[in-house]
């Protein structure tokens, strides 16, 4: 294809010649040696604003300042009131895209307890996983999630904790435990499997999921009328949904259970010989939760001779109830946490003040991450451990101000049990549950079990998780 | 401007050997070329009396006498001073000189001894600091080793003053470098073999020197003991002594340290520092009050740990054997569970899984009659 235009001097052929004659004119001459084609000169601009005449005063018009409105981009609906704490707090416990693992028994009553399960894994039966998700044992940060079924390994603390609840039913007497240890080294979750242990023996639960809703000042409060020194408070929101996490998780037991005594200061009437879920029942709202709950404790508590099963008391976070609470009394002072009537039930039953008449267990687990420190309870904790391993005994520092002397009151006499770091044998079966499920893309062996366990800050549970199965490498 | 009274002190000095003056005048007419006010030196003070050009002193103000010419000097010399029989003729003599001159002689001495004032009060004023200077840096430095002025002006007879500078600093290292050499191997002579501390020696002096040059620390004297170390004190009592030294008592070496500059000499305050010793033992002895349920107060110590490796982890031959037989038991293990098919492939059983639920879901087309 020929260009149209004559490459050498770049003129159209198709303009008529007769026009590109340039005609100079005698004014143009000083612009000969301008490269730009010739034009006319423009027409003078108006003045600027600038050498305008100040004297004259201009007024602007035609333009008015218009501030332009941010464009609102549609983000959709927000979610609605708790339905953002509703995803934090979702817990699921099965995932489809796991593989099963034939080789897990399912938990009975005893296989918590056996010395020979120690190092195995066993799942939770469907109906225990519905009464732990009542009492709220699960927990987010957890991994069930990734499992086809929440399934636990049998550690050497669990059979110890579980042998001194049997021993202690056996006794009629009360266990109180306080499990302490390592971040992320399973004390919750020991709490749940004494959770399960007690469920499949048939006991009745009280869990008491998050100490820190107590007393961060979340829920409301008030005085229980005709409390004097020290003014107890109640907790009556609170009380209704344990009320109703007790209901749903112990309902077999509680409809066999009969009232032996009538209690007629109840919004609805109970009277002897009713079964005591209907008693729980008669709390409908808030209000009369408080007297309910006691009914229902009292209930609990009747003399031996009304043949009642062991109870499970249990905390989880016991830093959070060993403080003063951020509630503030009517002359605004601050309400120490012994003082809310839902926690001083606790602290009584954990100080052994309150006996089970036919025996039963108080565990506390201790927080590590969010929990506060609080001196008094740290410091007993180390001397309840040194006795028992027969060390000497740490001092309380006599200069030291921030002790509580109420708090040593409580954990005075309490067993102490140090959830440690698995060993080697518990962790390779653990590893092996893991890859079994498809989870864990290595052949478990000796070295690897070796490597992860000791990534693992030396088999801190939680921190194997984190080198091993949170971080997998595909 | 010290420069410029030099060299008018040095050309003075030249100017006055060619003078035609007597030589026999008296010393009072060199008077002529000092820079300071026309004044006497003392006479008493003649035996040590230098030419005040040449050190550049100036003479102590012969008390608040001001004196109009030489003659009246001499003359209040003559009837107030305490002068030896020879100093007193040579006085004399000079006031006769004096008195003999022609009256333009004396005047002319008085002008020029006028003029020399003139020219050298502002060297004699004192130069204070400037209300808005910055460092001061106005102020002459006196103390400089040259003069600056034409330091870098090269005249073919000397080294510059650099040169002359490095040459002094060659000479300080080679003088210490021969005392280094000579003088401080003969400080072995002086050296003291030690003499560990004696079982009833419990106290530990310590002394500051600054090597002769004051410091206001020079008197500090510091004592330390430790109270087990005072064997006839009963452990109860020692401990009441820890108690009452307080903040001074270190727990964690179990020593009282206390310190006293409270006087001008260190023997004072040795002196001191035992007598409170003495009278905290005296104290600690007294059995009206043992303190026994007074707890040791040790808020003031920050005690300090030190991680040290610990020695359960150093390699032994017993830990290696171990190690090895652990490692053998858990190759065994895994051999043994390899035999059987026991070990848990994780990349294997996903795939498998995989492959599982594949062949279970996979959708088969069929064809539907009719459509």
């Amino acid at each position: 294809m020929s260009a149209t235009n004559c490459l050498r001097c770049l003129s159209r052929p198709s303009v008529s010649r007769g026009v590109v004659v340039p005609v100079f004119a005698p004014t143009r001459t000083a612009a000969a040696f301008s490269t730009t084609a010739v034009q006319n000169a423009m027409p003078s601009k108006a003045k600027s604003a600038e050498n305008q005449d100040r004297s004259v005063k201009v007024y602007r018009a035609g333009r008015k300042m218009t501030i332009k409105k941010k464009s609102t981009t549609d983000r959709g609906k927000p979610p609605g009131p708790g339905e953002r704490k509703a995803f934090r707090k979702k817990i699921v416990l099965s995932n489809d895209n796991a593989l099963p693992v034939p080789w897990v028994p399912e938990m009975e009553a005893g296989s918590l307890s056996d010395p020979k399960q120690v190092g195995k894994i066993v799942s939770l039966p469907a109906t225990l996983q519905d009464q732990l998700r009542a009492t709220e044992a699960f927990q987010p940060t957890q991994t069930w999630g990734l499992f086809r079924k929440p399934s636990t390994l049998v550690r050497e603390e669990s059979v110890q904790l579980m042998g001194k609840m049997e021993k202690a039913v056996a006794d009629k007497t009360t266990a109180r435990i306080v499990l302490t240890g390592e971040k992320i080294s399973g004390k919750s979750t020991m709490l749940l499997q004494a959770q399960s242990h007690a469920y499949l023996n048939g006991w009745i639960v009280i869990h008491l999921p998050d100490a820190q809703e107590l007393t961060n000042g979340s829920t409301e409060y008030s005085p229980i009328p005709n409390t004097e020194n020290p003014t107890l408070y109640m907790q009556q929101n609170y009380c209704l949904k344990l009320l109703q996490s007790i209901k749903k998780s112990n309902e077999k037991i509680l409809a066999k259970l009969l009232s032996v005594s009538s209690h007629s200061e109840l919004p609805q009437n109970i009277t002897v010989n009713q079964p005591l879920l209907s008693l729980i029942n008669a709390a409908k709202e808030a209000e009369g939760a408080w007297p309910v709950f006691q009914a229902l404790w009292s209930e609990l508590n009747a003399p031996a001779a009304a043949n009642r099963p062991p109870i499970l008391l249990s905390l989880d976070n016991l830093p959070h109830i060993m403080k003063p609470s951020a509630y503030r009394s009517s002359a605004f002072e601050p309400i120490h946490s012994h003082d809310l009537s839902l926690v001083k039930l606790f602290v009584d039953a954990l100080s052994g003040n309150t006996r089970f008449p036919s025996g039963g267990a108080v565990i506390a687990a201790t927080n590590r991450n969010n929990g506060p420190r609080i001196p008094s309870m740290e410091l007993a904790l180390k001397q309840r451990l040194a006795a028992q391993k027969g060390e000497e005994v740490e001092r309380k520092d006599p200069y030291f101000k921030g002790y509580d002397e109420r708090v040593e009151r409580v954990l005075r006499s309490v067993e102490v049990l140090e959830v440690n770091r698995i060993g080697k044998r518990e962790a390779r079966s653990l590893m092996e549950y893991w890859a079994a499920s498809g989870l864990l893309r290595t052949t478990v062996d000796e070295q690897t079990v070796s490597e992860k366990w000791t990534l693992g800050g030396g088999g801190v549970l939680g921190e194997m998780e984190r080198a091993a199965l949170l971080t997998m490498r595909v | 401007m010290a420069s410029a009274a030099n060299s008018l002190r040095l050309c003075l000095r030249a100017s006055r050997q060619i003078s035609a003056r007597p030589a026999t005048a008296s010393p009072l007419l060199r008077r002529a070329l000092t820079t300071t006010a026309a004044q006497c030196a003392r006479p008493g003070r003649k035996k040590g009396w230098k030419d005040p050009s040449d050190n550049f002193e100036f003479p102590e103000p012969y008390g608040d006498k001001v004196f109009n010419d030489l003659g009246e000097q001499l003359r209040y010399s003559l009837e107030n001073d305490e002068l030896s029989e020879a100093d007193r003729a040579t006085v004399q003599r000079a006031l006769t000189d004096w008195e003999n001159r022609p009256n333009e002689d004396k005047l002319e001495e008085q002008q020029i001894i006028k003029d020399i004032d003139k020219e050298f009060a502002t060297l004699r004023a004192p130069v204070r600091a400037r209300k808005n200077s910055f460092w001061n840096s106005e102020e002459q430095d006196t103390d400089l080793i040259t003069d600056e002025v034409g330091e870098d002006d090269f005249e073919e007879n000397d080294m510059m003053a650099m040169g002359h500078a490095k040459l002094e600093e060659h000479r300080e290292y080679r003088e210490y470098a021969r005392i280094a050499v000579w003088e401080m191997p003969l400080l072995s002579q002086f050296a003291k073999e030690f003499v560990p501390p004696k079982e009833n020696e419990v106290l530990r002096f310590r002394y500051t020197t600054y090597m002769g040059e004051f410091h206001p620390a020079d008197r500090k004297v510091v004592v330390e003991f430790a109270p087990r170390d005072l064997t006839e004190l009963t452990e109860v009592q020692q401990s009441k002594l820890c108690k009452l030294a307080g903040a001074r008592y270190n727990p964690e070496k179990q020593t009282i340290k206390m310190s006293c500059e409270k006087f001008e000499l260190p023997a004072q305050n040795k002196r001191w520092l035992g007598d409170t010793i003495a009278r905290l033992i005296t104290a600690a002895k007294d059995p009206a009050d043992t303190f026994e349920d007074i707890p040791l107060d040790t808020r003031h110590h920050k005690f300090k740990s030190t991680p040290k490796y610990p020695k359960e982890w150093y390699m032994s031959e017993e830990r290696q054997q171990e190690l090895l037989a652990q490692r053998k038991e858990s190759l065994e293990l895994d051999m043994k569970k390899r035999r059987v098919n026991e070990l848990i492939d994780g990349v294997k059983l996903i795939k498998n899984g995989v492959l599982a639920t594949v062949r279970e879901q996979e959708p088969v087309a069929v064809r539907v009659k009719g459509r």
